[in-house]
């Protein structure tokens, strides 16, 4: 529990997956209801599902940080303003001042497949020698030298909730003073490992994912890569100013977070939510907000039979007037991504008034009576909340709000 | 870039950037700690051999980690093993419940042996994963195996951050315990990297290594007096070197190759103090982190 209040300002955003190469293109698909799923085409996988692809990630030359990963990290970086406004504030402040806290689930473990395919008497061939990208912390080593960034930079690995959890660790890092500005974000791509994975635990389903529906039978896959870049306004008021956010009207914040752990099983919900219902708790607890004043609520909503059943429960019992949606049917399950990608949907909601509805939805599941339609909604909104949860049960619940100016 | 695992040590404290700027985390105390490898199997037996005994192996080939409930423990790889074998003996010595702990979970290279798994199949004709094995798949098995054991349902972190996992994890345990005001469980392991990925990653040891830490204020004096030691850190401009220590062989080899077995650094400095002598250790391409256990 924090004692003080978080103001922890969204400077800029930016998002990429198949449901847009950045935020603009992501508002589009929403406002038309436009779901950037297709049939499974990667190469070397036969299941027969569909997938979330963000296209053109083979052409993107790094050298010797070559990887799916890295390409779709690099992609993100160069959306909008991010990348100036990264320049700018490190000129600012000292690139050692800025922190990268990157999200992720597979890093890069797409190279190494490949790599696998192409061994050499049993050995690693030469192009695939890259030290740096087979580990897991390859997200935050890649962008740290990409954005130029040489502060502290590190990478979550705590499956689905992990980007989510790197504005949680952002956020104490910009309070107790480590750095004064952290580039939070999260990458994950497709890969044989997890169409495979999932495929194993009978989690993926052979038709678009249709999240809370009473007909839903599984996951898309997806692949996305997000940023957001952060100031503690509390602690460093004036360079929160002097970064004014993206929408001239008004700002931003993470006000609060929560995490827990399910206690419960590898890859199976708690199945009354416990876990879940701690971390939404927590969240409005570091934001000292009663659950009445959230105006929408983005469910982790996998589309998977348990997940959906299970957190749409808790999130009709503690938030029953909030408008609430799954936007998984957009750009699919993004894993170690969907914590940025879904913050990112959240602030902009705020910015713009409008809570996304649950794509592809025709009939709610009949154990849920929770506030959500396929429409989106154009409705005032000042606070919102989202929610990841991962293997391992790991969950974690980011609270924004949105101060106008 | 940043200082990789293989690196050698270079003489310590070497400051190259503005020693002036840093950023003081309040004090913690360290009031448990845990620890496993193919030498030692708990604290006693470190400090035992480091303070001169004969640094033979034991043999065992993992740990015991028997908090682990029986048929779990049958699918838990050697890292879960490594991390929740040190995890529950620091608890013990700290006389904490470790179910009321949030904790810092790190390994700098992750499971190899079940990436070098996923990848010989996925690049196979038959393509089947076994299930049990892609959910130990996740770096945050280790974290999902300790809650699950002990009913922790706590905040739990698992992080990556290659050569410089453990001052990472150090920072956020510090930061995390400092900010929510409460106890925090650390703890750094690794494994033998599967022979594919050796050439590139070197560790060919088993570590673990968990602490439990505690902001001072949230204690009182007659517990504080329990305590191993102090911590302080902080975090400033310039980057460092990693200092080197004088272990024996196969234990150097650990240190500077075994992302975890950098903790190795904080299991000396228990045992020796550095009052008013801090020693730096690299954070990141521009940062340092300075460490004193007092």
């Amino acid at each position: 529990m924090l004692f003080r209040l978080m103001d922890i300002r969204v400077i800029t955003y930016e998002s990429t997956s198949a449901a847009g190469i950045n935020v603009s293109e992501l508002r589009r698909a929403i406002d038309t209801r436009q779901s950037g799923l297709r049939r499974n085409d990667l190469p070397g996988s036969s299941i027969d599902t569909w997938i979330g692809k963000v296209p053109g990630l083979e052409e993107i030359e790094l050298g010797h940080w070559q990887s799916r990963n890295n390409a779709l990290a690099d992609l993100a970086y160069r959306q909008g303003e991010l990348e100036a406004t990264v320049e700018a504030l490190k000129t600012q402040v000292g690139s050692h001042r800025v922190g990268v806290v990157m999200g992720s689930s597979t890093s890069s473990i797409d190279r190494t497949e490949q790599a696998y395919t192409e061994l050499d008497d049993g050995s690693l061939a030469e192009k695939y020698r890259q030290a740096q990208v087979h580990n897991p912390d390859g997200p935050a080593l890649f962008v740290a030298e990409r954005a130029g960034i040489t502060g502290p930079a590190v990478t979550i690995n705590t499956a689905c909730s992990s980007s989510a959890k790197a504005f949680a660790t952002a956020a104490r890092w910009l309070t107790t003073g480590i750095v004064d500005v952290v580039l939070a974000g999260g990458v994950d791509t497709l890969c044989l490992s997890v169409l495979h994975g999932f495929h194993s635990l009978q989690l993926v389903s052979s038709n678009p994912c249709k999240p809370l529906d009473r007909n839903r039978d599984g996951i898309n896959l997806g692949e996305a890569a997000g940023y957001a870049l952060l100031i503690d306004a509390d602690s460093n008021p004036e360079l929160a100013d002097q970064f004014r956010n993206v929408s001239p009207g008004a700002s931003v914040s993470l006000r609060g977070y929560g995490e827990s752990s399910d206690a419960h099983h590898m890859s199976h919900p708690h199945p009354e939510g416990a876990g879940a219902r701690s971390a939404m708790l927590g969240a409005l607890a570091t934001a000292k907000l009663d659950p009445g004043e959230i105006g929408y609520v983005n469910l982790h909503g996998t589309s998977s039979r348990a997940n959906d059943l299970i957190e749409g429960k808790q999130v009709a019992d503690l938030f029953p007037s909030a408008r609430a949606s799954s936007t998984k049917a957009w750009m699919g399950h993004t894993l170690g991504a969907a914590g940025i990608t879904e913050a990112i949907i959240c602030i902009d909601a705020l910015h713009r008034d409008l809570a996304p509805g649950t794509l592809n939805l025709d009939e709610l599941d009949d154990g849920l009576e929770l506030n959500t339609s396929p429409e989106n909604t154009e409705i005032p909104l000042k606070y919102a909340l989202t929610n990841s949860f991962g293997f391992g049960g790991n969950n974690c619940s980011l609270l924004f709000e949105k101060h106008l100016r | 870039m940043r200082s990789s695992p293989g690196d050698s040590g270079a003489p310590r404290i070497l400051l190259s950037g503005n020693i002036m700027e840093k950023t003081d985390i309040p004090p913690l105390l360290i009031v448990g700690c845990g620890t496993w490898s193919p030498w030692f199997e708990n604290w006693d037996a470190f400090v035992a051999k480091v303070s001169g005994g004969e640094l033979e192996e034991h043999g065992l080939k993992a740990p015991a980690a028997s908090v682990i409930p029986g048929t779990e423990r049958r699918r838990a790889p050697l890292p879960v093993k490594l991390a929740i074998e040190a995890s529950t003996q620091a608890c013990a010595a700290a006389s904490m419940d470790p179910a009321q702990l949030p904790s810092v979970f790190v390994s700098g290279l992750g499971d190899t042996q079940l990436t070098d798994y996923m990848c010989r199949t996925l690049a196979s004709e038959n393509k089947a994963l076994s299930p049990t094995r892609f959910h130990n798949s996740v770096h945050n098995a280790a974290a999902g195996y300790w809650t699950i054991s002990v009913g922790c349902m706590r905040s739990s972190n698992s992080l990556a951050g290659y050569g410089v996992s453990m001052p990472m994890a150090l920072l956020e345990a510090a930061v995390q315990a400092n900010s929510e005001q409460s106890p925090m469980l650390i703890t750094f392991y690794d494994a033998p990297v599967a022979p594919v990925l050796q050439p590139l990653l070197h560790n060919r040891h088993a570590f673990a290594l968990a602490l439990v830490v505690t902001p001072t204020s949230a204690l009182d004096a007659a517990e504080d007096s329990k305590a191993l030691g102090t911590l302080r850190l902080s975090s400033g401009a310039g980057t460092s070197s990693w200092p080197k220590l004088g272990l024996p062989a196969p234990l150097k080899e650990c240190y500077e190759t075994n992302p975890a077995a950098r903790s190795l650094l904080l299991a000396e400095l228990l045992i020796h103090k550095n009052k008013d002598n801090p020693v730096t250790v690299p954070l990141s391409n521009g940062t340092h982190m300075a460490l004193e256990i007092s």
